[in-house]
């Protein structure tokens, strides 16, 4: 009887945990676990799991980059021949190049969605300014991940893709060649572009990201995920973050990683895209003529098929000079979302800048879809593509998603205000149906969006930009 | 410091190396050729013309001014011409030195005739006097202009009693074309004076050619349908053979022939050694062979051209004996076959040509392994039908040939695509590639080696084609297994971290059934 009235003799679990919480206060951490909730909106909670993606991503670029480094060896003789070495050679090397390929793809991938989802959600608005701003830093480091990891197997696309990216710079005003050259370490890529491209790969960035990624965990930790917004449905209590939230998070990994091994199997070089394939090739020469139909990587083809739209000079400006003060802009708008959404700050619908996320995908999408080529009828570069097939079927394919979305906007969300979404696929339609020049063809659409909403406002005297609530 | 400033100042302004400033002045008599106006009321003579002056040495510029002077150089139009040429200075110091090529290059004062022009067909002159092709001839590039063919003195201001008066007269020498080769072999077959102008050029072109075809019509038959120097060479605008404009280039030479040899008309008359009519379809042929297209279509320009087989000075129609010879210096290792080949006996006996026989001569088509058969479209069948149809051996033989050359080339095109597929999966096949190329070069050691006519010849290159193939395979097999391996670690993978992936999803959901009852359960008090 007296055996039953004692206490269970403590497992070893136990016995550890209190070990530690004697010595690290470990009770708090677990109360503050046991209390974290996390909102749940009237929209779906699939968008909450991507940053936690995004994270997961980044922790296989760390650790297949790890291995790699055991084996890469950088250098003008070394670093094709060790890459070649571990995809041909070192047991599983071919498994860690296309996992470290494959990864850094889909990094981006859900990277981008959750800033999207972000941005529709309003998540971005007061207090939360800054997580917003540290997520748009991880994207910028995210894509200097990717610049400087091209090179670095020295092989002929990478060769090329970074001298054509690199020159761009140029076209920074003042600085343009100074900065050129502190990027190439010389006036051309050589050797030495490679040496820093390898040091910013493997410590720089790598050490930045870590630095970033903390503070904006930090922020999440400390702010809490954003709650849904005062007009949106609040039917459901919030989710337990442990263990409900966090058991959610690692089967979506879970199933990331399954998805990750299925393709590096399927695909080891990649799906094929130009700007999404990573099969190794010939050296790099520089003597050798340019590699032909040479694109950059997939999350940078926006902005390279801008670039080819620019005359060589517009208002007194280098084309390219101009065409990247254009980017530059619209990055700085993106970065200043909010503080420019004023309305989500005060906790109230702002469709205007639903709008501009789906304006800025319809934008993104009919020039990435350009700088494919596709409809252009070369696939094998045997002759060069005809630039006005190509406007006509992207144009076509862009009307097809913006049209759907819109639909999807108006029926499933009763949303109205479309003047941005609207502007970018006039600006598609007089570009690729009607022949427009690309530049005229945006200008139009600036005009008429500015004369929409002049209209709008002198048919409501009093009326603001946005919709009623 | 000021006094060695001055100094300074006082060695830098006497110093008498330094050149008196030359800004490209012209003679006073040239400038005055600006002012002179055309029909149209405009000057004859513009700013590029003047730039162009202004670059030339003093001494060219002079020398312009002197031929002004002199008359020569008739006046703005003359001078215009001459400057449309955009000679380099070198090249218009000879020319505004010559007075052969000032005076004749004057429209105002030749006739048509004799004029040289820049553009004939423009100026309707002769089209043999192109300005622009004779500042290009070979002969004018290495300092021999119009008095080494035609005599006089460039010198000199008028026309003297010695020019042409080394050629027949002019009615005389446009019929009878037999002094050319004689004439050019003044210099061409002097190996002295050829020695001074290009020590590597033969001086036996002459010897040949009188023992070529063409010779013995011209200069035996006074045929002057017959071709000569100037019918390949041209006149007036001679280039090397390696000139892509000359009309001696390899890829220009069927062309060049067939000038004459592709004319049925032209070549009416003439007649094979055996009598019959000379065909005029080669060229046609030579363009379909195997021999054409790479020349011509791929721009190989080893391939031959007609001179490769016929000869070029010495051009002949090779004798039956002498084709597999001609072949031979190309095709060296199949003519080494052939003579040890029982073949071999067999044609002499027969006198057969040895390649032309189953190759054929202008429209020799790439070689197949279907010509190996003894059905009558096959190239043994018809002979074999006739010569030794008792000969069970030679029919096992072709036999054997072609299907152990089936076998590789069946092997081959299994082998190939499964190597490529295997490695678009990212598996290493570089030594598959490698045994894959060992095996291409056994098949065209195999194929060479069929003119061996025999089956131990034969199987020399068989039998390392066999190797090739068994190594391929074998390393086929190896990367197979590694593929399997890799699929059955995905498997196996994929079906643990699945098996985790649907523990944690019952899990989750016992949780979110639990969450619900909890929270109903606060509801309902």
């Amino acid at each position: 009887m007296e055996a039953q009235g004692q206490a269970a003799p403590a497992s070893t679990g136990e016995r550890l945990y209190r070990w530690l919480d004697a010595r690290f206060g470990l009770g708090k951490l677990v109360g503050w676990a046991r209390h974290k909730e996390v909102p749940v909106g009237g929209h779906s909670m699939v968008w909450y799991y991507l940053g936690g993606a995004t994270l997961f991503f980044f922790t296989v670029q760390l650790a297949s980059g790890v291995l790699l480094l055991m084996y890469y060896q950088a250098g003008e003789q070394t670093s094709y021949e060790s890459i070649r070495y571990i995809t041909t050679k070192v047991p599983f090397g071919w498994l860690i190049r296309s996992i470290h390929c494959w990864s850094a793809h889909l990094m981006i991938v859900s990277l981008v969605v959750h800033m999207f989802s972000t941005l529709m959600l309003k998540a971005y608005r007061r207090p939360r300014e800054l997580t917003w701003l540290s997520g748009f830093v991880l994207f910028a480091i995210a894509l200097g991940f990717g610049f400087s990891g091209y090179l670095l197997p020295w092989n002929e696309l990478a060769f090329f893709a970074t001298a054509v990216g690199t020159d761009s710079v140029k076209s920074v005003p003042v600085i343009g060649q100074w900065l050129l050259e502190v990027m190439r370490g010389g006036p051309d890529v050589t050797i030495n572009t490679l040496y820093r491209f390898f040091a910013l790969h493997v410590v720089i960035l790598p050490l930045v990201m870590v630095g970033v990624v903390s503070t904006h965990l930090l922020f999440i930790q400390v702010q809490g995920m954003a709650p849904a917004m005062a007009h949106q449905p609040k039917a459901r209590p919030g989710l337990k973050f442990f263990p409900d939230f966090i058991l959610r998070d690692l089967l979506l990994w879970l199933v990331c990683l399954i998805a990750l091994s299925v393709l590096v199997y399927l695909l080891p070089y990649g799906p094929g895209i130009p700007g999404m394939e990573w099969e190794l090739g010939k050296k790099a020469n520089p003597l050798a003529p340019a590699y032909p139909g040479i694109k950059p990587e997939w999350y940078f083809l926006w902005v390279y098929q801008l670039l080819k739209e620019f005359p060589a000079h517009l208002f007194g400006m280098e084309g390219p000079q101009a065409a990247l003060l254009v980017v530059t802009v619209l990055m700085g708008i993106w970065a200043l979302v909010p503080w420019l959404d004023r309305r989500a700050g005060k906790n109230q619908p702002s469709p205007m800048f639903t709008d501009l996320g789906i304006a800025a995908i319809v934008f993104m999408a009919y020039l990435m879809l350009k700088a494919w080529d596709i409809g252009g009828g070369s696939a094998d570069h045997s002759k060069l593509p005809d630039p006005r097939s190509t406007a006509w079927t992207c144009s076509l394919i862009t009307l097809g998603i913006g049209s759907a979305i819109a639909l999807l906007r108006i029926l499933a969300y009763k949303q109205r205000w479309m003047f941005f979404s609207g502007a970018a696929l006039l600006q598609v339609v007089l570009n690729g149906v009607f022949g427009v020049d690309y530049l005229v063809a945006g200008a139009i659409a600036v005009l008429v969006v500015i004369a929409g909403l002049v209209l709008t406002l002198r048919k409501q005297p009093g009326a603001t930009l946005e919709a009623p609530r | 410091m000021s006094a060695l400033l001055a100094l300074v100042l006082l060695l830098a302004a006497a110093d008498p190396a330094a050149p008196a400033p030359d800004e490209g002045k012209l003679p006073a008599s040239v400038e005055k050729l600006f002012e002179e106006k055309g029909k149209d009321g405009k000057p004859i003579l513009g700013d590029t013309e003047r730039a162009y002056l202004k670059k030339l040495p003093l001494h060219t510029r002079e020398l312009i001014g002197k031929d002004v002077d002199a008359v020569t150089l008739g006046g703005a139009a003359h001078l215009k011409v001459l400057l449309s040429l955009e000679l380099s200075s070198q090249a218009a110091a000879i020319v505004f030195s010559d007075n052969c090529i000032l005076c004749h290059a004057d429209p105002e004062s030749q006739k048509k005739i004799h004029l040289f022009s820049a553009d004939p067909k423009a100026t309707g002159s002769n089209e043999l006097l192109n300005l622009k092709n004779f500042v290009s001839d070979v002969h004018f590039r290495r300092g021999l202009s119009c008095a080494g063919c035609h005599g006089g003195s460039p010198d000199k201001d008028v026309m003297t009693p010695d020019i042409a008066a080394r050629w027949p007269k002019a009615d005389v020498r446009h019929q009878d074309r037999t002094w050319i080769p004689e004439f050019c072999a003044r210099c061409h077959a002097d190996p002295n004076f050829m020695r001074g102008y290009n020590p590597s050029l033969p001086t036996d072109q002459l010897a040949k050619y009188k023992d070529s075809q063409h010779g013995i019509l011209l200069l035996e038959k006074k045929d002057s349908k017959a071709a000569q120097c100037v019918s390949c060479h041209g006149v007036h605008g001679i280039r090397g053979p390696k000139s892509r404009l000359s009309k001696v280039h390899p890829q220009a030479i069927p062309d060049t022939c067939g000038h004459c040899h592709a004319d049925p008309k032209y070549m009416a008359g003439y007649q094979k050694a055996d009598g019959t009519p000379l065909p005029t379809n080669q060229v046609e042929q030579f363009k379909k062979s195997v021999h054409g297209k790479a020349l011509l279509e791929k721009g190989d320009l080893g391939a031959p051209a007609c001179n490769s087989c016929h000869g070029n000075h010495a051009a002949m129609p090779p004798a039956v004996a002498s084709v597999s010879q001609v072949c031979r210096t190309c095709h060296a290792q199949n003519a080494t076959f052939f003579d040890g080949s029982k073949h071999k006996q067999a044609f002499e006996k027969h006198h057969w040509p040895e390649c032309e026989k189953c190759h054929g001569k202008h429209d020799i088509a790439k070689a197949t392994d279907a010509m190996i058969s003894a059905a009558p479209d096959g190239l043994c069948g018809a002979c074999h039908a006739e010569n030794a149809k008792d000969n069970k051996e030679c029919n096992e033989t072709a036999l054997y040939f072609r299907s152990s050359l089936t076998d590789l080339v069946t092997k081959q095109q299994e082998l190939r695509p499964e190597a490529e597929e295997l490695a678009t999966r990212g598996l290493d096949t570089e030594p598959i590639q490698a045994s894959l190329e060992e095996l291409k070069e056994a098949l065209v050691q195999t194929r060479t080696r069929v003119h061996t006519f025999d089956r131990g010849g034969f199987d020399q290159g068989a039998k390392a084609g066999r190797e090739a193939i068994a190594k391929s395979e074998s390393l086929l097999q190896a990367t197979r297994s590694e593929q399997r391996y890799r699929r059955n670690g995905l498997l196996v993978s994929i079906g643990l971290m699945s098996f985790l992936a649907v523990a944690m999803a019952f899990k989750i959901r016992e949780l979110s059934r639990r969450r619900a009852k909890d929270n109903e359960g606060r509801r309902t008090p």
